[in-house]
Formats: C-alpha cells, sequence, structure tokens
C-alpha cells in the first residue's frame, strides 16, 4: 500500500471519526451548554482553575498526551503485519479513545473538575482510588523502566548521539537562565539555543567525536559488564540517570521546563520536515506483509497487540491529563470537543506517521527488521525518520543523530518530571514510617535505583507490553467511570461502557498472559540470573495489576447495579 | 478568515511552548502569595500567626485575593492532583 494511500485512509477517520460520530455524540447525548459556569470559572484561584482559550488548551493537550508512546507503539505492533496495527490506531481512536479524552474532560466538567482518585472514590467505591494510585505508581515504574532501557541501553549506544543530547541539555539550562535571570527576550532565547542545539548534533556526526565515544564504550565490541548488559549500555543508562537525578532535584524552572521547551522546537521541526519528506516521496510499503502471524516474539495478536499500541488508539493516562489539568481550564463546557477529542485525533495522526517510519521508510520487511525491528523500536524512527529527512536535502548521517537526539529528549523531559513526581509519591507514602524518605535527594535516588533495576534486568520487548497493560487498565477504568458518570445524568452510556468492557477484558487477558509465560520461565532450568529476576519481577507485576483490576471491575459492577446509578433518561 | 485562522494558529502554538511554563510561574508567585497571607491572616483559617493590629491594616490590599486563597487553601487534593504537573508522560 502506498504511504498517501495510508494518510488519506487516516484523514479519512479523523473527518468521519470527529465531525459525524463525535460530534453527534456531544450534540445529542452529552448536550453541553456554552452558558453553564464551568469550574475553571466557579473555582478561579489564578493557577489550576483558570479559564483558557480553546486554542490554547488544544496545544496544551496535544502537548500533554503525544509523546513516545504513539511512536514507539506503531512500530513494535507492525510485528503482526502493517494492517492489525494500523487497524487498531484508526479503529481505536475512532471508538474508544476519543471517547475517553473527551469523556473524562465533560466529567471532569461536570463534576466539579474533580481527580480521577476523587471520581473512583465517589462513583466506584473507596478502595478504588487506592487502586488507582497503585496502578498510577507501577505506570510511572514502568514508563521509567520501558524509556530507560529504549534509551540507555539502544539510542545512548550510538557514539554519535551523546553529545547531542548533552549539548541540547546544556542549551536548556542556558535558556532557564537567560529567561529568568538575565531577563532576555524568548525570540532571542529561542534563536540562540535551538540553533546551537542544532550544531551540537551536527557536530556529534563528526568521525573524532564518534570515535571518542567509542573508545570510552570500550570499542566497536563493548565488554559485558552487569547482567549482561555491554559497558555501553551501562555508560548509557548511567547518563540517562544523571539527567532525571538533576531534573528531579532542581528547580523546575531552571532545568526540566527550559529542557522540554528547548525539545518541543526540535521535535517539531524533526515531525515537520519528515512529513513533507513523505509527501513528496510518497513511497509504498514494498514487500511488508498485511499479516505475518497470529502469535509473534511479543505474543499473541489478542490481547498483546492492544495494550502493545496504547497511546495512539487509547491511553488511560490521557484520561489523567484530562480531568486533572485541563477539564479545570475549559473556558465553556463546547470546548471539550475540540480540545479533548481534537486532540486524541490528532495524535492519531502522529501514530500513523510513525507507523510509516516503520513500514515504508526501509522499502519493506527485511530493511524493517535491519534497522532493529520491534526489539529497537526507537532505532527504526530514527532511521526511518532520517530516510525522510534525506528527501528534503538533510544528509542521512545528521537524519539520524537528530533523530535520536529527538528521542532521547523527548524520553528524558518525561522520565525527569516522573522521577519527581514518584519522589513526592514516595515521601507522602512512607515518609511517616521513614522520615528519610521526604529528603528529596533520597527520594530521587530510590526512585533511579529501582529504575536501573528494570532497566538492566528487564527486556525492552517485554517491559513495554506490561507498560501498555498497566496503561490500558487505566483507561478500561476511565471508560468505567465515565459510563457510570452517564448513567449518573440519566444520559445514553453504551458509547462509553462498550469500550470500557472491551478494554477491561482484553487488559486482563494481557495481564493473565504476561503472569503465565513470564511465571512459566521460572521453571526453565537452563534460566539464566538476570531472566529468572526478570521473570520473576514481570510476573508479580502482572498478578499486582490483576489482581487490583478484578477487585476494581466487582466494585465497578456493584456500582453499576445500584439503585441509584440510574436516573430517568435525560431528553436527547 | 485569514486573519482568525493565523490568531488561532498562535493561539495553539502559544499552548503548546510556552503555556505551561506560564502556568509554572503562576503556580510558583500563587504558593508565595499563599504563604504571605497564611502569615498575615492565618486567624482567617485558623492558625493566629500576625497580631490583628497589623492584619487589619493589610487588609484593604488582600482583600481581592482573599476568596480566591481561602478556596485554593481548603480544597480537598489527592496524588491525581500532581499528574497535571507531569506533562507528554506517554
Amino acid at each position: 500500500m502506498n504511504s498517501l494511500l495510508v494518510l488519506i485512509l487516516a484523514a479519512a477517520g479523523i473527518v468521519l471519526g470527529y465531525f459525524v460520530y463525535a460530534r453527534h455524540i456531544d450534540r445529542k447525548v452529552v448536550q453541553p451548554d456554552p452558558k453553564k459556569a464551568t469550574p475553571a470559572r466557579m473555582y478561579m484561584d489564578g493557577v489550576d482553575f483558570t479559564p483558557a482559550n480553546r486554542n490554547v488548551l488544544f496545544g496544551y493537550q496535544f502537548k500533554s498526551i503525544a509523546a513516545l508512546g504513539p511512536i514507539m507503539g506503531p512500530i513494535v505492533a507492525v510485528q503482526w503485519g502493517w494492517l492489525p496495527a494500523l487497524a487498531w490506531v484508526i479503529l481505536g481512536t475512532f471508538f474508544i479513545g476519543w471517547v475517553q479524552d473527551y469523556g473524562a474532560m465533560m466529567m471532569g466538567v461536570r463534576r466539579d473538575g474533580e481527580t480521577m482518585g476523587a471520581l473512583s472514590y465517589k462513583l466506584i467505591s473507596p478502595r478504588a482510588r487506592r487502586i488507582l494510585m497503585i496502578f498510577i505508581y507501577f505506570y510511572l515504574l514502568l514508563i521509567m523502566g520501558s524509556f530507560g532501557n529504549a534509551v540507555g541501553k539502544n539510542l545512548m549506544t550510538n557514539p554519535r548521539n551523546p553529545l547531542g543530547m548533552i549539548i541540547v541539555v546544556l542549551m536548556g539550562i542556558l535558556g532557564g537562565q537567560m529567561t529568568y535571570k538575565w531577563r532576555r527576550d524568548i525570540i532571542l532565547t529561542t534563536v540562540v539555543t535551538v540553533v546551537i542545539s542544532f550544531v551540537g548534533i551536527w557536530v556529534s556526526t563528526l568521525p573524532g567525536v564518534a570515535a571518542f565515544f567509542t573508545a570510552i564504550y570500550g570499542g566497536a565490541k563493548s565488554p559485558v559488564l552487569f547482567l549482561g548488559n555491554t559497558q555501553a549500555q551501562v555508560i548509557g543508562t548511567l547518563l540517562v540517570i544523571v539527567f532525571c537525578y538533576l531534573g528531579s532535584v532542581l528547580p523546575i524552572w531552571s532545568y526540566a521546563q527550559p529542557i522540554n521547551y528547548i525539545s518541543f522546537w526540535i521535535v517539531s521541526l524533526g515531525m515537520l520536515g519528515g512529513l513533507i519528506g513523505l509527501l513528496i516521496w510518497r513511497p509504498g510499503m514494498g514487500d511488508f506483509p498485511v499479516y505475518t502471524q497470529f502469535t509473534t516474539a511479543s505474543g499473541p495478536l489478542w490481547p498483546i497487540l492492544f495494550v502493545t499500541i496504547a497511546c495512539g488508539a487509547i491511553s488511560g493516562w490521557h484520561s489523567l491529563v484530562s480531568t486533572s489539568g485541563t477539564a479545570r481550564q475549559l473556558e465553556k463546557e463546547t470546548d471539550a470537543l475540540p480540545v479533548g477529542g481534537g486532540a486524541m485525533f490528532m495524535e492519531m495522526g502522529f501514530a500513523v506517521m510513525a507507523f510509516l517510519t516503520a513500514t515504508v521508510a526501509f522499502g519493506g520487511l527485511k530493511g524493517y527488521q535491519d534497522a532493529g525491528g520491534a526489539g529497537a523500536a526507537l532505532g527504526v524512527f530514527s532511521k526511518g525518520l532520517a530516510a525522510f529527512l534525506n528527501v528534503i536535502r538533510v544528509p542521512r548521517e545528521f537524519g539520524m543523530a537528530y533523530g535520536s537526539v529527538f528521542l532521547t529528549i523527548m524520553a528524558l523531559t518525561i522520565m525527569q518530571l516522573a522521577v519527581r513526581f514518584m519522589r513526592v509519591a514516595s515521601a507522602e507514602l512512607v515518609g511517616k514510617q521513614v522520615p528519610a524518605m521526604k529528603n528529596t535527594h533520597v527520594g530521587t535516588i530510590v526512585a533511579l535505583i529501582l529504575t536501573l533495576v528494570f532497566v538492566w534486568v528487564i527486556p525492552w520487548l517485554t517491559i513495554w507490553t506490561a507498560f501498555g497493560a498497566a496503561n490500558q487498565l487505566m483507561a478500561g477504568l476511565a471508560l468505567l467511570l465515565i459510563a457510570l458518570w452517564l448513567m449518573s445524568e440519566g444520559r445514553k452510556h453504551a458509547w462509553a461502557l462498550y469500550p470500557s468492557a472491551f478494554m477491561i477484558i482484553t487488559t486482563i487477558a494481557a495481564l493473565v498472559y504476561l503472569a503465565y509465560t513470564n511465571f512459566a520461565k521460572l521453571g526453565n532450568p537452563k534460566i539464566t540470573t538476570q531472566g529468572f529476576l526478570a521473570s520473576l519481577l514481570v510476573g508479580l507485576i502482572a498478578v499486582v495489576l490483576t489482581v487490583a483490576a478484578v477487585i476494581l471491575v466487582a466494585d465497578g459492577v456493584k456500582a453499576l447495579a445500584k439503585p441509584g446509578a440510574h436516573k430517568q433518561p435525560k431528553a436527547a | 478568515m485569514l486573519r482568525r485562522a493565523g490568531r488561532a494558529a498562535g493561539q495553539v502554538f502559544y499552548g503548546m511552548t510556552t503555556f505551561d511554563w506560564v502556568r509554572d510561574l503562576r503556580r510558583g508567585r500563587a504558593e508565595n502569595e499563599s504563604l504571605f497571607l497564611l502569615i498575615a491572616f492565618g486567624d482567617l483559617v485558623g492558625l493566629p500567626l500576625l497580631p490583628p493590629y497589623y492584619s487589619l491594616r493589610l487588609l484593604p490590599f488582600v482583600m481581592p485575593s482573599l476568596e480566591r486563597w481561602k478556596r485554593a487553601l481548603l480544597r480537598e487534593r489527592d496524588w491525581t492532583d500532581l499528574i497535571g504537573l507531569i506533562e507528554g508522560a506517554e
């Protein structure tokens, strides 16, 4: 299939999904009232509850939900063939993805801007809030593990990557200083820092620089250290850890926020260039198979494909952003569809772009596998992006380094904030029992040690599947909450309840499969120490999440059956 | 028409770039203001820290923000409140 046809198909999905299905639900079922006071107006505090323009919120929501998830998921999922991956991205967004993002936002608006924790407490059961906390903690740990693994053990081992990454980080720090300390204009700051970042990425491709990092990494064949990790992987992960440590302990204005800002430019310019290159080139998929086989290295198509592509089709994380973040800033109820639904459909476009880097950039399946395949999704993306950029005369060598830095910085900006959150969470959770955990450095170091264990021990594909399962379980819960909320308002709720049932059943099946396959490996007499630890860890996480999901579903079903849950239907 | 589209694109761009940065700054300022109000008008929430004479002299200046401060201070919070701070966690 030609890439242009894929883009047209995705555009048709967006037009039909947004302008027909979503608009119908919005106008006929949820019926937002533009004159009704939103929490942003009722509880305005100048920070969290502040009305903002819908275009601004659309940009904010899109930036908040689109990161590495929609890039990595489709690239891993094409191992089942291009059709299942593309179908899930388009149909998942069409029937489930926007429903969750928009529904969670409207639920937040109509319920006084309450968070998912408070909503699950009130709509399901008191213990549902605690279960949500477990999900979130595991989710963050799995983010750290999967992103840390993909970056530290894959991208950073390329000797052309580290210098570019270090320079972008330094430019972020410079950007913070220029804005806050020297009070320079934001345009000047942007031009200086972004231009120097590009120069830094170019310098990192020079043979001398690559030779320097190759020597540090222990030569072309890096010696093996710690649980089968090479010296390059150990150094790469430690660089990531140092970056995250600084992100967690330094003031947010001086480090995390300006780096985030610089990374926006690097990412958006790369995506724009890649899209232009793709539109000019319009390559076909060559011999890339429509469908490969039911069971691949990751597992069976159902349920594993549906947790492999989370963000880009449906992701539980979006519900948290929609309620705690965006719902409290909506100026009018009618803004929820363009902001929540619109951002989700745009993210689908982002996922399709990632899908195309895997399927069309290398001329077929062999090219995709040679680029790293499902086990090195980020490597595939950076090489694919370099191929697209090459069409607009960007040298391939620079394009690859640029793609690597683009993805590294994208992952690191998220990881540093996740560590910050884990530090706060652990202080809240065990601060009374272990006062040392209240210390910023101790809390950060504990979170980073846990991350290192995950990164060094668990194989990337396994941790990615576990991460997807935790995420999709949250999506199932969010959809269940939305259905309960719609019932409490006496509105039609099948459009949220059926997707919820699908997500919960699929995710529980995926977790049971993960637990079973990993515990089965423990009995193998030939298993290595690393393999044993990895299987034990993933198996235990899968069991904890399965038990949590079963409790939650039981409570949810009880809440659905409660007489007070149903109200008289409102006139449609 | 073109002007409207340009303005909308500018707003989306602002939302993607510096909107959360501005929000962080607002949050920092709000925390400082909250601390000041707590010291000066702690008795409003049961914490008398400053003699009422000085509080009363300050009252006209802080009057506009009192309602907002009390609302923000007394709002129920949990972990999921912090999620809004982690942008792009995927």
